[in-house]
Order: C-alpha cells, then structure tokens, then sequence
C-alpha cells in the first residue's frame, strides 16, 4: 500500500463506485460507531449509569442502530461471499438483497422506538 | 470497477499463510462467533422470559448485561457464571474484531508511518485496558 494519497475528499466523495463503494463506506462508519458503542457498553456493564441514561435515550437508539444493524447485516454478507467465492459473481444481487433485509428490519425497529419514545 | 465488470476474487490456496491472511480468516471467524454469541445470549435470554413473562427490552438487557440488577438469575451461581464466561469471551472477540477493523481503517487514512505507529500503539493499549476493566467488572459484578 502506497504512503501517499492523491486523492481529495471531494473526489473520494464523487466516486462512482455505485453500491458495492456505498456499502463499503458504511460499513466502515458503522464500524467505527460501534467501537464507540463498545465503549459505552463496558463503561454501562461497570454500572456507568449516565450511559444506561444514554442507551435508553431514543435518538441514541436510532442513530446507533442503524449503523449497529447495518454493520452486522452487511458482515454477514461480507463473510458469506468471501467463504462462498463462487457466490463472489453476484455481489450486486446479494447487496440488492442486503438493503431489502436492512430497510424492513431498520424500519421496523425504527417505528417500535419512536412509538416508545412517543409513550405508545 | 465498471457496473458490468466481473468481480475477482483469489482462491485461499494461492493467497499463501502470511498476516494478511491469518488477520483476513480472523476478522470473519471472530465476525461469526459474534453472530453465535448473540443468538446464544438470545436464547437463553428468551428461555429466562418464558419463566418471567418478561418482555423484549428485558430480554436483550439480559443478554448482553447478565450481572444487571433485574436479572432473575443473578445469584444462581452455574448459570451466573457461564453468562458471564459468555459475555467475556464476547468481548475479547468484539474487540479483536474491533482493533483489527480500526487499525486498517487508520492505515488507510494517515499515510506516514509515524501517525500510523503511533495511532495503533493508543488503539492496541487503549483495547487491552478496557479488556482488563471489562473482565474485571464482569467477574466480580
């Protein structure tokens, strides 16, 4: 790997690499969000309690959620394809399907934690 | 890439056994055994629920905080001390994968090597303190 990057945010950003780049990225600021929810999670198992304040807080469940699920979801497929390398020649279809799966689950956990949140 | 090219992979046996491999097989091992980890949390979780009538939100505190205070088993010493053998082998394994997942992500983001030293010393300490609190909490909860 070289030492030097030619390359822009700006044009990292305008890179056309589709769904397969998307996912990428994701993956890796859900990654980076979950380290920092790894942190929270030991500070609430020494009983923190400021951070179970902070767990139970809605906005803090969505956010995280949503890069938590797709971590784990886009992992999975990451790991099927990669034990799979046959199944390597439909990545798009399995990205395709990845989303499909992430967006029923996310919504629905979505709407249980907003009508919570919301005294429902 | 272009939308119509084939994706390319290389087969384990012409990769060779070299870091980059060993690290590559165990980013996906310890990304499975997290999967195995939540489903068994999971169901002993809901094992506990079907004697407590309790609902989703317990279920999951349990799961992953057995030494919580509403845990209907803390103090049944076999089961309080598998959870809790459980949920530390859970976090050495999220962790692993965690560090690894960070280190390349500062590889690929600072380019000298002095940031890159430097950035996975704190990473790699930072983890092995809060492993040793972790366990430590976990144990004596």
């Amino acid at each position: 790997m070289g030492l030097t990057r030619n390359v822009s945010l700006m044009t990292a950003l305008r890179y056309k690499g589709q769904a397969p780049f998307l996912t990428y990225i994701m993956h890796r600021i859900g990654g980076s969000a979950l380290f920092i929810l790894f942190t929270l999670y030991i500070l609430a198992l020494a009983g923190v309690g400021s951070v179970h304040a902070v767990f139970g807080n809605w906005l803090f469940q969505i956010v995280f959620l949503f890069f938590g699920l797709f971590h784990a979801i886009n992992g999975l497929r990451i790991t099927i394809l990669d034990l799979f390398t046959k199944l390597i020649e439909y990545q798009r279809q399995a990205i395709t399907i990845e989303w499909a799966i992430f967006l029923l689950l996310y919504a629905y956990a979505a709407f249980v934690i907003v009508r919570n949140a919301l005294g429902g | 890439m272009t939308a119509t090219a084939k994706p390319r992979t290389l087969p384990m046996n012409k990769r060779g056994l070299n870091f980059e491999s060993i690290m590559w097989i165990f980013t996906r091992l310890t990304a499975l055994a997290m999967y195995a980890f939540v489903i068994a949390g999971f169901i002993g979780a809901l094992i506990m629920s079907q004697k407590m009538h309790s609902n989703l939100a317990d279920i999951l505190l349990w799961a992953f905080f057995p030494n919580a205070n509403a845990n209907p088993l803390v103090g049944t010493i076999w089961i309080t001390g598998l959870a809790k053998l459980m949920v530390i082998a859970f976090v050495l394994v999220v962790s692993g994968h965690g560090v690894h997942g960070v280190l390349e992500i500062i590889d690929d983001f600072f380019a000298t090597p002095f940031a890159r030293r430097w950035f996975r010393n704190g990473i790699i300490t930072y983890a092995l303190v809060v492993n040793v609190i972790a366990i430590y909490v976990i144990w004596t909860s």
